[in-house]
């Protein structure tokens, strides 16, 4: 067992480093106001194009679409310097975490020669269109309906919370085809395409993160569907569970936490119960970072994750949430326009719990399948 | 980074759990907090398992996975201390079992130990006692307590001495936790899958699964805090894994009793065994407090110093 980089990894992380030093801009940290904004999406485009002729936006995926093979950890130290920094990339960490690889895996040739060298190069961007107005957690009861018609299908409903909606040009839509967990199919579409509309939602959490999608009367080519018809839920199960640690939500958390605790040093402030609140969020990170750590560590091992994901994601909860509440009371005038960065991690801090999978769906896991506790009741 | 046991790790664990198969179930006719087995003790010396860290190939993991499996058991050894800490001061040589003396408090193993490690406040001190200089006491904690009621000889640590010994206990501290709990969890999942009420096992209902769920995360991360300061030896990693040993072995025991309803406050069924030895290791070296300002001197950059950015 070891608990240290070795040298090519610690190589590796420094040059991720002075890649990012070299490429934000000084005012980064006023821009980087969440990874859907316009602002930030803009910003995306240039940076991943840079990142791919440097060989670090895709060094995890095969020779043959751009990468260079590079084990798991590589991929992980790569999400984790990126996140820290606030996620330059945007949105298009996720072509480079699942759809990029997803499409290698279930696309055709066609498919996979239109889509997958864009996002090698950096220049594309997608969104995620699964949640609906009455399928959250429960995502199988989705409505959004495609009806063969002539030489395709034509698509009816409507999505919500999608992120990056309004700047994305294609969609990896989750529609239904038949009742059911097998009725359901996947299809990729320019959101450019007629009968789409798209509509930010305001929120807390910053700007231009989450959309509604609209779908009226959408008529897509046949050879937009990934996969067969009734093969998406499977294919989705498949996508996630190169997903299944998530965003390393702690590395973020983990500076921020820092920061914060320098300021209130320089300004004598960590004193009283400072310490203990900053000692409890400081195991939360560290905590959530070696559960993850320890799913990596399978996944390069060729050990499936296991319920153990569902145990890491949930870490990550409780770090957000305990470096979000010591923040908010501790440095409350960072939050007030003295610190952009905490702001923005403050403000997302809140997303952990909910996006991909709320809190208490990974809780019900835990207890089915690591603790082995009787099922509820259907 | 690699979580993999080595294959002298993985034959160590495999002939502890066939060591330990003797001590798994408490015995039925034992109603009391204290349980304990000489036999156990000579198994372990006789294995030389107390002296694994020094081994190569071994080393202090081993002895921190060994503490957190031997914790498993309903019997109290005097495991932690003498695997994580004794290795480290005087060539291991000084005589076990170990015991801490905190503040003239009474301590765990205090009225069997050969070698007393004696914290007054900030100065740390060692003593060999004589039969006359112990008095052992009966208390809830689950661990036999002992006294230091004699005028034992001391003679000081060195600095860096006390601050090897203060590292090595909270290693051992969050090691021996992690495995309290993690015993604790599985007695309590037994329980409430077997347990039914309004026609469904306890462990079916929502309110209860999410609270068990919360336990094992909470274990499951303070295993890996512990194994990492027991690989790194640092100071830093040490006081945050002790700190988090005792954040959240307070709430843990409290909730786990909560799910056993009444079955739960009887000296029959075994959680106390358990709980009530994590109990007793929740004020050591100050409490979590003391760990947390360890922390903030350790773990986070100093006044001075520009917050670097990234996961290092
Ligand atoms: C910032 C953000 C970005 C997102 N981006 C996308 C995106 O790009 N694409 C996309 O498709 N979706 C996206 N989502 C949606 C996300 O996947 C859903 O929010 C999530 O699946 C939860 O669904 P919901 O919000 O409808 O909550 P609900 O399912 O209504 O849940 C509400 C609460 O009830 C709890 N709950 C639900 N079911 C149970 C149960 N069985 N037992 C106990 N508790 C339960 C939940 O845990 C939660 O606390 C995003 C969400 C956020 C917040």
């Amino acid at each position: 067992m070891d608990f240290s980089w070795n040298e090519e990894q610690r190589v590796f992380r420094q040059t991720v480093r002075d890649f990012l030093a070299r490429h934000l801009p000084a005012d980064w940290e006023s821009l980087a106001h969440g990874p859907g904004s316009a602002s930030q999406t803009a910003f995306s485009r240039k940076f991943c194009a840079h990142l791919a002729s440097a060989g670090l936006l895709i060094p995890h995926w095969p020779a043959r679409w751009g990468g260079r093979d590079a084990d798991p950890w590589t991929a992980f130290l790569l999400a984790e310097e990126m996140w820290a920094a606030g996620e330059p990339r945007g949105g298009q960490y996720m072509n480079v975490n699942w759809i990029g690889p997803t499409l290698m895996r279930f696309g055709t040739p066609e498919q996979q020669a239109r889509h997958i060298p864009p996002m090698a190069r950096g220049e594309t961007l997608w969104c995620q269109g699964f949640s609906e107005p009455e399928a959250g957690s429960d995502l199988a009861s989705l409505r959004t309906r495609a009806e063969p018609v002539d030489g395709g299908y034509r698509i009816n409903g409507q999505k919500i919370w999608t992120s990056y909606a309004g700047e994305a040009e294609t969609c990896f839509l989750l529609a239904r085809t038949a009742p059911g967990k097998g009725g359901i199919s996947i299809f990729l579409i320019p959101m450019d395409t007629p009968g789409i509309t798209v509509r930010q939602i305001p929120s807390v959490i910053g700007e231009g993160d989450i959309h509604e999608v609209f779908l009226d009367d959408v008529w897509v080519p046949a050879d937009a569907m990934l996969g067969t018809e009734g093969q998406g839920w499977s294919i989705v199960g498949a996508a996630l569970s190169l997903e299944r640690v998530g965003i390393p939500r702690f590395a973020l958390a983990a500076r921020m936490l820092d920061r914060a605790v320098g300021k209130l040093k320089r300004s004598g402030a960590f004193v009283g119960g400072v310490p203990t609140q900053a000692a409890r969020a400081k195991a939360a990170c560290d905590m959530s970072r070696l559960c993850a750590y320890g799913i990596i560590d399978r996944r390069r091992h060729g050990v499936p994750a296991g319920p153990e994901a569902s145990a890491a994601r949930y870490a990550t909860v409780l770090a957000e949430r305990a470096v979000a509440e010591f923040v908010v009371e501790h440095c409350p005038d960072a939050l007030a326009g003295g610190d952009p960065m905490l702001l923005a991690h403050h403000q997302r801090a809140i997303v952990a719990g909910i996006a991909s999978g709320a809190a208490e769906i990974q809780l019900n896991l835990i207890a089915t399948d690591l603790l082995q506790l009787p099922r509820e009741p259907r | 980074m690699d979580f993999r046991l080595n294959d002298d790790q993985l034959t160590l664990a495999t002939a502890l759990d066939r060591l330990a198969d003797g001590y798994r179930e408490k015995p039925i006719e034992f109603h009391g907090f204290a349980l304990s087995a000489e036999g156990l003790d000579q198994d372990l010396s006789d294995a030389e398992f107390f002296d694994i860290a020094t081994f190569p190939d071994l080393g202090p993991v081993a002895a921190a996975l060994a503490v957190e499996r031997l914790a498993r058991l309903p019997y109290a050894a005097e495991t932690a201390l003498s695997m994580l800490v004794r290795p480290h001061l005087r060539g291991g040589t000084l005589p076990r079992p170990f015991a801490l003396v905190e503040n003239g408090q009474a301590g765990r193993f205090v009225a069997q130990a050969r070698t007393l490690l004696i914290r007054t406040g900030e100065t740390w001190e060692i003593a060999h006692p004589g039969s006359g200089d112990v008095t052992a006491v009966e208390t809830i904690f689950a661990y036999p307590m002992g006294r230091l009621t004699g005028s034992v000889g001391r003679l000081p640590l060195s600095p860096a001495e006390a601050a090897t010994v203060r590292r090595w206990v909270r290693v051992a501290i969050a090691a021996e936790a992690a495995g309290l709990i993690q015993a604790a969890i599985d007695s309590t999942v037994t329980h409430l899958s077997d347990r039914k009420q309004f026609g469904r096992p306890l462990g079916s209902f929502q309110a209860l699964r999410h609270r068990m769920a919360e336990c094992a995360v909470l274990v499951g991360g303070l295993h890996w805090l512990a194994l990492r300061a027991a690989a790194t030896a640092d100071d830093g990693d040490a006081a945050l894994a002790a700190f988090q040993a005792q954040d959240c072995g307070a709430r843990v025991a409290y909730e786990l009793h909560q799910m056993l309803g009444a079955m739960g406050m009887t000296l029959e069924h075994p959680l106390h065994l358990w709980t009530y030895r994590l109990k007793g290791l929740l004020s050591l070296m100050g409490g979590r407090e003391a760990q947390a300002g360890a922390v903030g001197i350790h773990c986070f950059p100093s006044e001075t110093q520009r917050n670097g950015h990234g996961a290092g």
